[in-house]
């Protein structure tokens, strides 16, 4: 072994990973742009402004807007308190986070050209990828 | 055969990465790709096989002022 490294709370740094990410748990409609404004959902315009929208109505009845902003470090979510705990049973940003991994996964696996091999330990999955 | 392991903790999001049977720095170049799609990591640590660096072989050379491809065969 010669590199350990950990990441928990990553940011979403890169706009393709993050749309597939998206669309794997379902949000297939992304508003794309600059400094878009997010919406409340009774239509109310929030402060918030972001690059990456998903529109309330493709959530839920009572949600708002989802928002990623574009930053230097990478896409940040707005996501109110009311899909935080609304959202995928209150575990978005999880599923997000481990949505994304899988594609950087993949990602990693193409550009070194390598082979993936998957496996599942209770709940944790493990994929190693050769060169 | 160099190998890259991934894994990822579904629960809390975690993911932890690595990368092994490369010996040197030369693993900082798949430690840059994570960190492209990532960001920082929390945590990053170089283990013993990091710092051996890639053997280099010598390789022997006429001194005579022969080139090599006039070597009899």
């Amino acid at each position: 072994m010669s590199k350990y490294l950990m990441f928990q709370d990553f940011v979403l740094k890169d706009r393709r990973l993050l749309l597939a990410a998206l669309a794997d748990l379902g949000y297939t409609e992304v508003e794309e742009g600059e400094v878009l404004p997010l919406y409340g959902y009774l239509g109310d315009r929030r402060p918030e402004t972001a690059e990456l929208v998903v529109r309330r109505q493709h959530l839920g009845s009572a949600s708002n807007d989802l928002g990623f902003a574009r930053t230097p470090e990478g896409y940040v979510p707005i996501v109110s308190d009311y899909d935080q705990h609304a959202l995928h049973g209150g575990q978005f940003l999880v599923k997000l986070r481990t949505a994304y991994s899988e594609r950087v996964v993949e990602e990693v696996r193409r550009r070194l050209r390598g082979t993936a091999r998957r496996t599942v330990d209770g709940s944790v999955v493990k994929i190693t990828v050769r060169f | 055969m160099p190998e890259v392991e991934f894994t990822i903790d579904p629960e809390t999001g975690k993911l932890e990465l690595h990368v092994r049977g490369i010996a040197g720095p030369a693993c900082d170049d798949v430690a840059k790709l994570a960190r492209d799609l990532l960001g920082a990591p929390e945590r990053e640590l170089n283990t013993r096989e990091y710092v051996l660096r890639p053997r280099v072989r010598p390789q022997l050379r006429a001194r005579s002022g022969r080139r090599d491809d006039q070597w009899p065969s």
